[in-house]
């Protein structure tokens, strides 16, 4: 289940998502609860960002003018 | 005996002979006498020292503005016209020579500047890094070997839609705008990047004919084109959103490597980690603060309690009546127990009660004497 879940994500969309996550650690009064539960979802995405960035690969399709 | 002819069927048999003879011809020479006709048509001459011969052809075949004295190879077929007489009908013209070349590359530039095809208003941003490109290059070529094996150890999951061209000879130029064209037909692409290694003027000339680089200037998805060479710029870079030095540098400028990017990552995760570190260490010293101020506001409190109680505690011990008796005054009851405050509550044989300090006594009434 948790596979197709991740398939279902594209690269800059997970992208996107740890951007937000990081973002949220630059504010203020950060709340310690709050700040460790998205702490391991930014660590879950750099995961599957690696996991990604591991083993994605490049696809040539050939055509004609 | 020697063949007679009308005049239609010696010309109509000359260009029988020509064709089988001469289908296609290369000549190479100076252009002189050059002009078009209603936009349309050019007519040109090429001479060297002992002969001049005419040509005809569209000024769609033209590599760009051309003038007389350039040394250029035109590639036609020779034909008698039956009114006009002989020439030779051009299917393409290519400047020959780097003073050639160069003259036509500055005519061009200059005319397609004009026109603002090379301003920097007009360059776009490429997605980066991208997920779908169109890639123009010779299949066989290092050019391609290079930017694909950058690209693969740079990045991954991108579609590649290759068209393989020559990326120099008479057929070039038309390849790589037809294969522009078809790229531009595809829906969703990031950018096209057109590729080749370096070479001299006379290799790189396709990327200076006029088609070319108006097809680069004018394709709905972003260009970038890479010309593995260090000198000129080729016009087909100026008319690109993007240019790269190489087609190593092209792969490189199109997407980030993926170790950087992973370490960049981790780096932003350290970072939160410090920065949740350092939240509870702050965390951490508000408590023992805020404990610390409590504690004195305790204690306060309870000194102050303290001292409310002692002050309390003596005002209290002033209103014991023991400690009157044990000055020497008695308490003076009256049999019914009401406490006499007044010398006229008594009567002579009154029956009393005296309470002392230490003890209780009953007593009577001798005499009453009230003061005045």
């Amino acid at each position: 289940m948790t596979t197709s879940k991740k398939a279902t994500k594209t690269f800059a969309e997970r992208r996107e998502e740890l951007n937000q996550a990081l973002a949220w650690f630059e504010g203020d009064n950060l709340d310690i609860d709050e700040a460790i539960t998205r702490y391991k979802k930014a660590i879950t995405l750099v995961e599957e960002l690696e996991e990604y960035l591991e083993n994605a690969e490049n696809e040539i399709k050939k055509l004609s003018a | 005996m020697s063949p007679t002819f009308s005049v239609s069927d010696f010309v109509a048999s000359l260009n029988q002979t020509f064709e089988y003879a001469y289908n296609s011809v290369v000549i190479v020479g100076e252009l002189s006498n050059l002009r078009v006709s209603k936009g349309k048509w050019i007519y040109f001459d090429l001479k060297d020292e002992n002969a001049s011969v005419k040509f005809f052809g569209t000024v769609y075949m033209m590599p760009g503005p051309l003038e007389d004295g350039m040394m250029v190879q035109v590639t036609g077929t020779p034909k008698m016209h039956p009114a006009y007489g002989f020439s030779v009908t051009a299917q393409s013209i290519t400047p020959l020579g780097e003073g050639s070349i160069k003259k036509a590359a500055a005519l061009l530039r200059a005319k397609l500047t004009k026109e603002g095809l090379f301003a920097e208003e007009r360059k776009r941003s490429i997605a980066y890094p991208p997920t779908r490109i169109g890639l123009i290059a010779s299949g066989e070529s290092a050019a391609y070997v290079d930017f694909m094996k950058i690209l693969n150890a740079r990045w991954g999951g991108i579609e590649i839609f290759h068209i393989d061209v020559q990326v120099q000879g008479e057929s070039a130029p038309g390849q790589i705008v037809a294969a522009i064209e078809k790229l531009n037909t595809e829906t969703n692409l990031d950018a096209i990047i057109i590729t080749r290694g370096g070479g001299s003027a006379d290799d790189l000339i396709a990327f200076n004919v006029e088609q070319v680089v108006r097809a680069i200037a004018a394709s709905r998805i972003p260009t970038l084109v890479a010309i593995g060479h260090e000198r000129d710029e080729s016009l087909a870079e100026l008319a690109a959103d993007k240019r790269a030095s190489t087609p190593s540098n092209a792969a490189e400028l199109l997407t980030p490597d993926r170790s950087s990017v992973k370490a960049q990552y981790r780096q932003a995760l350290s970072t939160c980690t410090s920065m949740i570190h350092q939240n509870i260490v702050v965390t951490l010293q508000n408590i023992v603060h805020d404990s610390r101020i409590a504690s004195m506001n305790i204690q306060s409190t309870l000194d102050s309690r303290n001292k409310e109680l002692v002050q309390a505690r003596t005002l209290l011990e002033s209103y014991d009546p023991r400690r009157v008796l044990r000055l020497g005054y008695a308490q003076v009851r009256l049999a019914n127990g009401n406490t006499v405050i007044s010398a006229r509550m008594l009567h002579e044989k009154a029956d009393i009660t005296l309470r002392f300090n230490d003890g209780i006594v009953d007593a009577e009434v001798k005499k009453v004497s009230v003061s005045a």
